[in-house]
């Protein structure tokens, strides 16, 4: 009986990852003084529906660093949810154990009502080396370009060019512009 | 005024913008590229003659060398051990401070710079900036961060006032960083970029989450405790960045 829980938490674990990798899809924590250029780029990036229905209807996670890469968020994924579709599971509230991943320590908890998952969320310890994991807006790269064209810059920031390279940069193109 | 000198293997850009006459901007201009040559006779690992190659080589002892290579060696033995030895002035084999060198040099432009009366200035070296008060149209320095795979596209666009902003990446001199664990060329992250109060600091942070990989993420965000905020983006593409990012628009 426990143990059964506790596969169910441990596979629902990874679903309720990938909840948290949508929502800070959606809901980047940016400065809101400043928000970022690349913001131009959310909309409609999270078409994907979530797998385990009603646990991304109400859920309480914070958009952070729950993200994991994709490949073992797959297989939870589907794991997940044969198990949840199944239902079956045991009322009331399950904590997993507080996992490591590469940006920060996570435990996720979900909540069971009626054999199904209604809620999840995962909090973020504050101390010890999980601390600030400042919750990057997972999204890629090509949609958070922006066209130098349309940005004046004062200067470009890059890795280190040669003299040769240098007059291939756009730092060269602000050089002769300023000049 | 604007100035593009060639040193130091890379090209340093210089934006004066105070309101000063233009023969003082003239005088300034002129003791930074003095300054950043200087540097270059002194500190570069391809000239024999050099300092570091003479230390490197024991003609002279520690104890004779300047008060600015006792720094830089003192510098590079605390980044070491900050960095859990990813940045390793001895990564490559001899000692090469190059990485802590050239930030340092530009940290130390800018501070003649101010020291001189100008308090509006940009400092570029090669991708490297080091900033202080406003640009010309009296607004924070619009610093664009490189697209990783595009030259001519930015990935953000910050704006800086007194700070520092260093990238380092793999996609423009190939495979020069190393994981000093593994020996072989950092693999995972493509462009990290690290914005702070010193250019020193900031860069060989930069370089050392890049010779980390992935969990190298996880170390720049402990990072924003003592000022240092982030921007990354992976080798497959994700793009990060800190909530301090002082992203403009």
């Amino acid at each position: 009986m426990r143990r059964s829980t506790a596969a169910a938490v441990g596979t629902l674990t990874g679903a309720a990852l990938i909840i948290g990798v949508r929502l800070s899809v959606s809901a980047p924590v940016v400065p809101s003084a400043a928000p970022p250029v690349v913001d131009l780029a959310n909309s409609g990036q999270d078409a994907d529906p979530t797998p385990s229905g009603t646990a991304s209807k109400k859920p309480t996670t914070k958009p952070t660093e729950a993200a994991d890469n994709g490949a073992s968020d797959e297989n939870a994924d589907d794991d997940a949810s044969g198990e949840a579709g199944g239902g079956g599971l045991k009322n009331g509230i399950f904590k997993g154990d507080a996992a490591k991943n590469v940006y920060g320590t996570i435990q996720v908890s979900i909540k069971v009502e009626n054999g199904k998952i209604t809620a999840a969320d995962a909090t973020y310890p504050v101390t010890g080396d999980s601390a600030t994991i400042n919750p990057p807006a997972i999204k890629t790269l090509n949609e958070e370009t922006v066209d130098a064209q349309s940005a004046e810059v004062d200067a470009v920031s890059g890795a280190t060019f040669t003299s040769g390279s240098y007059v291939k940069s756009l730092q060269a193109a602000i050089d002769q512009a300023t000049a | 005024m604007h100035h593009a000198e060639h040193v130091m293997g890379t090209v340093v850009s210089i934006d004066l913008a105070d309101p000063l006459p233009p023969e003082a901007l003239r005088t300034m201009v002129d003791d930074v590229c003095a300054w950043l040559h200087e540097v270059d006779r002194r500190f570069s690992t391809y000239r024999e003659d050099s300092e570091v190659c003479r230390f490197r080589r024991r003609e002279i002892a520690l104890a004779d060398c300047s008060a600015d290579l006792r720094h830089v060696l003192d510098a590079c033995a605390d980044l070491w051990r900050d960095t859990d030895g990813y940045f390793d002035a001895y990564a490559t084999g001899p000692l090469d401070p190059s990485g802590y060198v050239k930030g340092w040099s530009v940290e130390v432009a800018s501070a003649r710079l101010a020291a001189a009366g100008s308090v509006h200035h940009c400092v570029n070296a090669g991708g490297d900036i080091r900033a202080r008060g406003f640009s010309g149209s009296g607004a924070p320095w619009r610093v664009g961060i490189r697209h990783p795979w595009e030259a001519d596209k930015l990935s953000w666009v910050l704006a800086v006032t007194d700070q520092a902003v260093a990238t380092s990446g793999t996609y423009e001199r190939g495979d020069h960083v190393f994981n000093p664990r593994t020996g072989k060329p950092a693999q995972g992250l493509r462009s990290v970029t690290v914005v702070g109060p010193d250019l020193a600091l900031a860069d060989a942070y930069a370089t050392a989450a890049l010779a980390m990989g992935e969990p190298g993420i996880a170390w720049l965000a402990k990072l924003a405790a003592d000022g240092y905020d982030s921007a990354v983006v992976t080798d497959d593409r994700r793009a990060f960045s800190s909530a301090g990012l002082p992203a403009a628009i």
